[in-house]
C-alpha cells in the first residue's frame, strides 16, 4: 500500500463543474455571520473576565476579613478620629434588665 | 504576473478591507482555479466545493491580516486552501487524494526517450504513490499549477531553496526510474 492515493482521469476538467459552486453571495452571508459570531464572542469574554476579576477582588477581601487577628470582644466602632466603646449586646441588655430590681410600686 | 496586474490586486484587496463586497472581482478571477485544485486533491466535486467555499470564507475573515510579501495574492489562496485540505484529511483521517489527468502524464511521459505503454503509465503512478508526500506536493504546484519555487516556497511554509532541492530530488528519483527528462528551471 502507497502512501498517497494516485487517480487517472481519462478526461481533462471542464470548466463548467466548477460554476455550480460558484456564489459570491453565500461567501458573503457566511462571512458576516462569522463576523457577528466573532463579535458576540469577544462581548462574552469580556463579561467573563469582568465577572472573574469582580470574584476574585470579593475573594481577596473576604480572606482578608477572614485572616484578621480577633481582638478581645468585638472590635471598636469608630467614626472619624473617635473611638466609641462597643454597643451593648441584646442579650447583655435583657441580662441587665433582670438584674434590676422592680420599681416598688406607689401605694395608693 | 505583470508589475502592474500586481498594483490592481492591491488597490482591490486594499477596498475589500473595508468593503468585502469590493473582493468579488478577485473571488471571479480564482474560484476555478482554487476549485480545481481542492478538486485534484479529493476527487469529489461536493467536497471541493465545499472546501473552496470555506477557503474563500476564510479569506475574506483574515484579509485585515493579509500583507504582500512579494508572491502574488494566489499564493496566499493556495495556501489557505492547502490548509483547508490539511484540516480536512485531519478530521477524516483518511488517505490523501491526488487524482491526475491522463493526458498530463502522457505529456511528462512524451519526453521520455522511451516508448511508453499503458503498464508504464501503470508503474509511474504506483512509484508516485509512494513518494513522500512534500515531494509530490511541489511537483504538483510545479507541474500542475505551475507557481514558481518562490510561491511554492510561500504555499509550504519552506525556504525557496528548500522548494528547488525538494522538486530537484523529486524529478531525479523520476529521472532514474523512468529516464524522463524533464525541465527543472530551479
Amino acid at each position: 500500500m502507497g502512501r498517497n492515493e494516485i487517480r487517472l482521469r481519462r478526461h481533462r476538467i471542464t470548466a463548467h463543474g466548477a460554476e455550480r459552486f460558484r456564489n459570491y453571495n453565500s461567501v458573503l452571508k457566511r462571512h458576516e455571520e462569522n463576523r457577528r459570531i466573532k463579535k458576540i464572542v469577544r462581548v462574552f469574554g469580556f463579561f467573563v473576565v469582568i465577572l472573574v476579576v469582580i470574584m476574585i477582588i470579593a475573594f481577596l477581601s473576604r480572606w482578608e476579613e477572614r485572616s484578621q487577628p480577633k481582638g478581645k470582644g468585638q472590635p471598636k466602632a469608630t467614626h472619624g478620629s473617635l473611638t466609641y466603646p462597643p454597643l451593648p449586646s441584646q442579650a447583655s441588655l435583657l441580662w441587665l434588665h433582670r438584674q434590676t430590681p422592680p420599681r416598688a410600686t406607689r401605694q395608693l | 504576473m505583470s508589475e502592474e496586474e500586481i498594483r490592481q490586486e492591491e488597490t482591490i484587496i486594499a477596498k475589500a478591507k473595508g468593503n468585502p463586497a469590493a473582493f468579488a472581482s478577485l473571488y471571479e478571477k480564482y474560484f476555478d482555479r482554487i476549485y480545481y485544485y481542492l478538486y485534484r486533491h479529493t476527487d469529489d466535486e461536493e467536497l471541493a466545493g465545499d472546501l473552496c467555499s470555506q477557503t474563500f470564507v476564510n479569506v475574506l475573515n483574515n484579509l485585515k491580516r493579509y500583507e504582500f510579501r512579494g508572491v502574488p495574492f494566489s499564493a496566499w489562496l493556495y495556501k489557505i486552501a492547502s490548509n483547508e485540505l490539511r484540516k480536512h484529511y485531519r478530521k477524516t483521517k483518511g488517505k490523501k487524494i491526488l487524482s491526475l489527468e491522463e493526458v498530463r502524464i502522457k505529456e511528462l511521459v512524451e519526453q521520455s526517450d522511451e516508448v511508453w505503454d499503458e503498464s508504464q503509465i501503470n508503474k509511474l503512478v504506483d512509484f508516485m504513490k509512494d513518494l513522500p508526500e512534500d515531494m509530490l506536493q511541489v511537483l504538483e504546484l510545479r507541474y500542475y499549477e505551475e507557481r514558481d519555487f518562490k510561491e511554492i516556497a510561500y504555499i509550504l511554509d519552506i525556504t525557496e531553496s528548500g522548494a528547488k532541492m525538494r522538486t530537484y530530488r523529486a524529478l531525479d528519483k523520476l529521472r532514474k526510474k523512468f529516464k524522463i527528462k524533464i525541465k527543472y528551471d530551479g
